[in-house]
């Protein structure tokens, strides 16, 4: 084998490949919060709704956490067209990652739910707390305990889930690796890069989501 | 677009590509199977090799805890593209599917040798001194005392993780192999309804996954009470 690596033509597209990684970050930050509207919704529903709506919420999260993300996006993206509706490329990504995102926070959120228990709630009662004091002093705490570090490895795991919109054209850190190795033929180098981009920026992304949550939860979390 | 999937319908179903989606779905199947096991074998010595202590291995530990933590934080994507532009001008006949099949090993070893190490990291100390002061040898110690005992922590994340691979499978379509996913784009591509083709493969993906995850479920449930 003889084959010289050239960095040179990768190190020289370094800006627009981290702008891409930008785009990374919003896309898994965007899915990231509308998810957890949909996953407070539902672990509400789940927790405390009525038999119905315990249903409808469960049978969403075991449709969604049990096929993958890109074929959900696939179906949004090609079939949305039959009924009328054209999505742009990163529209649909976001809708598809968002509704995948909700069913998984759901799970952990209504674990967190249940992470409180009844005696406490009981005992905060029988204090005399108001609701909002309840929900600040009593439930808060542990919920935030139960869920933070699922939560911050989800984001993690959102940041990598969100390549998969390379394969519709979005221009995120993949999708730009993808337009450069086309350029330069150096694919190896361009994504040994590439690579190393994503495992700095979710270094960086759950180092500084430990530190939050060792400062605003008392939560221990481990980086590595 | 009710009209088009009623129009499809009868055609769509019919055997034959019943019986393609079928194939596909043996397709997924294989690479996450074989890259389990691959993952499982590897993952527990990579795992053995971490909880160790031994100076003489110091330099071999770092070198593993660079490949996990480099693994779990790429994009799986990303493997693929890397494995494909090595592998390709190396072994130059290397067919697609095993491509694939060796991104989804390097996957899940990373990923399954840390649900192995914390296994392994939950029984207690003690019973490690214990079995080191009856004299056991490294491999008795692990084979019957610290295994025997963490198989109940590692199976229920062991199984989630394989359901999150057979889902990771689906990007292998980017590179052409014909599991479920290029088997749906492949019955968009002949003109079928989006909705009928990809409906189809989402089901396919949850016949495959959904009895694992409730095992997984299960396993939760059992092992946490005991």
């Amino acid at each position: 084998m003889d084959y010289t690596f050239q960095f040179g033509d990768v190190f020289a597209q370094l800006p627009y490949l981290l702008g891409g990684a930008l785009v990374s970050l919003q896309i898994a930050f965007v899915s990231f919060w509308a998810g957890t509207v949909i996953g407070i919704a539902g672990a509400i529903a789940r927790v405390y709704g009525n038999p119905l709506a315990r249903r409808v919420t469960g049978g969403y999260v075991t449709f969604f956490t049990n096929t993958p993300a890109l074929v959900q996006v696939f179906l949004l993206y090609y079939a949305l067209p039959d009924a009328g509706v054209l999505l742009q490329p990163m529209t649909a990504v976001l809708i598809g990652l968002t509704l995948n995102a909700g069913a998984y926070l759901t799970e952990i959120l209504r674990a967190g739910v249940i992470s409180v228990r009844r005696s406490e709630m009981e005992a905060a009662i029988t204090l005399g707390m108001s609701r909002l004091q309840i929900l600040r002093f009593v439930m808060l705490p542990h919920i935030a305990k139960t869920i933070y570090a699922p939560l911050s490895n989800f984001f993690v795991w959102l940041v990598l889930g969100s390549s998969l919109a390379a394969l519709f054209g979005v221009e995120e850190l993949t999708g730009r690796a993808i337009n450069i190795s086309t350029a330069n033929l150096r694919t190896i180098e361009t994504f040994a890069v590439v690579a190393v981009i994503y495992v700095v920026l979710t270094l960086l992304a759950s180092t500084s989501l430990a530190l939050v949550g060792r400062w605003a939860f008392r939560v221990k979390a481990k980086v590595i | 677009m009710f009209e088009r999937i009623l129009q499809d319908a009868p055609q769509f179903f019919a055997g034959s590509n019943l019986l393609f989606i079928a194939q596909a779905m043996g397709r997924t199947l294989a690479m996450t199977l074989i890259g389990c096991g691959v993952g499982m074998v590897f993952g527990l010595l990579i795992a053995v090799v971490r909880i160790s202590t031994t100076p003489l291995l110091l330099p071999l530990r770092a070198l593993l805890v660079l490949y996990v933590e480099t693994f779990r934080r790429i994009p799986f994507l990303v493997i693929l593209f890397i494995v494909m532009f090595v592998i390709e001008p190396l072994i130059p006949g290397a067919s697609l599917l095993s491509i694939a099949t060796v991104s989804v090993c390097l996957l899940s070893t990373a990923f399954l040798s840390e649900v192995i190490r914390s296994g392994l990291e939950s029984v207690p100390p003690q019973q490690i001194e214990g079995a080191r002061s009856l004299n056991f040898t490294f491999m008795q110690s692990l084979f019957m005392v610290i295994l025997p005992q963490s198989w109940k922590v590692i199976l229920p994340p062991a199984a989630a993780f394989i359901v999150m691979f057979i889902k990771d499978t689906s990007l292998a379509s980017q590179l052409g192999v014909v599991e479920l996913t290029f088997a749906g784009k492949m019955l968009v591509n002949r003109g079928f309804s989006p909705v009928l083709g990809f409906g189809a493969i989402l089901v396919a993906y949850f016949i495959l996954s959904y009895p694992l995850s409730r095992f997984a479920a299960y396993l939760e449930k059992r092992l946490a009470s005991s």
